[in-house]
């Protein structure tokens, strides 16, 4: 289990404990978070499950896979901090992580 | 047991028996290729249709056009339409005290909906149903390659015949997109829209009568759902994790040691979702079904560049069903004149499940 905080792009803050195994994007989507979309259902060809990963964490999580990477460098307002969401899965080392969403989501 | 296994059945093959290695051989597309997907390897050689069959990073694309109308926005905008379809085919099967889960309702819902999103007509279904089926269960009726040649020449027309429309259909959808900037080949489309029919009319329709089988045979996991509704989004993923129903594979892209293991270019490797939801390392007393779990760690809609484009649709169709139903019929149990028996194939089924409830504790919901 882990708390994830899901800041949304109208500013506010969503809090759900979410269970291990899940992604991101699934915690997001099954709870009617707002700006993420994730219009592939998770089979990192889309873009619309970008988030932005709180500098704490970054070092909790796998680093993206190349073809992640490849995706994430073509997407609006693509930064080093950038994650599909739906390639993330919940685990303990992310208790209390931070996610932002940006306002835009998709290929630039 | 060891994590890979190797069977002489069925041609020959790898197996992964622990959720580590299914979860991640689903997304190692490099060594693990998705050019064939099913065993016996000479039947899945015929399965070639995209974008099931394609490895990344020319799959992408594919992908993206059968994505759009699965996606949760254009599921929530037929939620409402899954509801009332699921309301009243449990509302007329109610008065009755019994049905055929499996005909009554399970081969009902999903492809009425599905019928209804490739906007094709619902007569049809059994046929493409029957095909389908000989690809994931074959019955000796027909043999796998004619099983694929039938899906996709009756696609052909219908493709052809929605280029340019207008409709807000998936198939619509898939004959007007674009890979990179060019068209797609009639070929193409129709086999991206076969895919899309067995991605539809097999899959929750099997998963929903495990799903109740479980209930009709567990009365207190029932009753927790009636009692606390709100257990039900919960539910539908532990149901998940424990009735996994799809046995696929990948072919091994180039010989190599694996795990300790050496592979050969050209060996079948088969990935049985059900060994992940039920790996005790990766949720404790698996065989048990809790609503209480801080673990959902489960490969039922596979992992990587293939995950199942249909997984929210799936999820939104089990949880209306348990919603609907325990409204109406919360207590009911498998008829017991009746036997339960199973097949298996690349997507396992329940094959009748004859259940039985007294009316009188049946409830019209209004
Ligand atoms: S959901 Fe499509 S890329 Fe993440």
């Amino acid at each position: 289990m882990a708390k994830i905080i899901f800041k949304q792009p109208d500013g506010e803050s969503v809090d759900i404990d979410a269970r291990n195994g899940f992604t991101l994007m699934e915690v997001a989507v099954n709870n009617g978070v707002v700006g993420i979309d994730g219009e592939c259902g998770g089979g990192c060809s889309c873009a619309t499950c970008h988030v932005y990963i709180d500098a704490n964490f970054i070092d909790a999580i796998d680093p993206p896979t190349e073809y992640e990477t490849d995706l994430l460098e073509c997407i609006v307002g693509y930064t080093e901090r950038s994650r599909l969401s739906c390639q993330v899965k919940v685990s303990d080392a992310l208790d209390g992580i931070l996610l932002t969403i940006p306002s835009d989501q998709g290929l630039a | 047991m060891p994590e890979l296994v190797w069977t002489p059945r069925n041609g020959g093959h790898w197996m992964a028996t622990t959720g580590r290695l299914i979860s991640h051989i689903f997304a190692d597309y490099k060594r693990f290729s998705s050019r064939v997907l099913f065993v016996p390897k000479e039947n899945g050689e015929h399965h070639q249709l995209p974008p099931s069959t394609i490895d990344p990073p020319t799959h992408r694309p594919y992908r993206a056009l059968i994505t759009n109308g699965l996606s949760p926005r254009g599921v929530a905008a037929i939620e409402d339409r899954i509801r009332t379809m699921a309301a009243s085919l449990i509302e007329d099967l109610r008065p009755n005290g019994r049905c055929n889960f499996t005909t009554d309702y399970a081969e009902q819902l999903p492809v009425r909906i599905f019928m209804n999103m490739v906007d094709l007509p619902m007569e049809d279904a059994p046929k493409i149903k029957y095909w389908v089926d000989q690809t994931t269960r074959p019955d000796g009726t027909m043999n796998y390659a004619d099983a694929i040649a039938a899906l996709v020449s009756y696609m052909a027309p219908w493709t052809e015949a929605r280029r340019g429309g207008l409709g807000t259909d998936l198939i619509t959808g898939i004959v007007n997109g674009k890979v990179g900037d060019r068209a797609l080949t009639p070929k193409e489309a129709a086999e991206l829209c076969a895919q899309v029919l067995v991605g539809g009319v097999d899959t929750v329709v099997n998963m929903l009568s495990f799903i109740m089988l479980h209930f009709a045979t567990h009365p207190e996991s029932a009753r927790e759902l009636v009692e606390t509704p709100e257990l039900i989004g919960i539910a539908v993923e532990e149901l998940l994790r424990r009735f996994p129903i799809i046995s696929d594979g990948r072919e091994i892209a180039g010989d190599m040691e694996f795990e300790g293991v050496a592979m050969k270019a050209g060996e079948m490797i088969v990935l049985p979702t059900v060994l992940h939801g039920l790996d005790e390392n990766e949720n404790p007393d698996p065989l048990t079904v809790s609503f209480h779990r801080s673990t959902a760690n489960h490969s039922t809609f596979g992992n990587g560049a293939h995950k199942c484009p249909g997984a929210h649709l799936a999820r939104v169709e089990i949880r209306i069903t348990l919603e609907e139903w325990f409204k109406r019929i919360p207590v009911f149990s498998v008829d017991p004149a009746a036997q339960i028996t199973f097949s298996c194939g690349v997507v396992g089924c329940v094959d009748r499940l004859p259940l039985i409830w007294d009316p009188a504790t049946t409830s019209d919901a209004a």
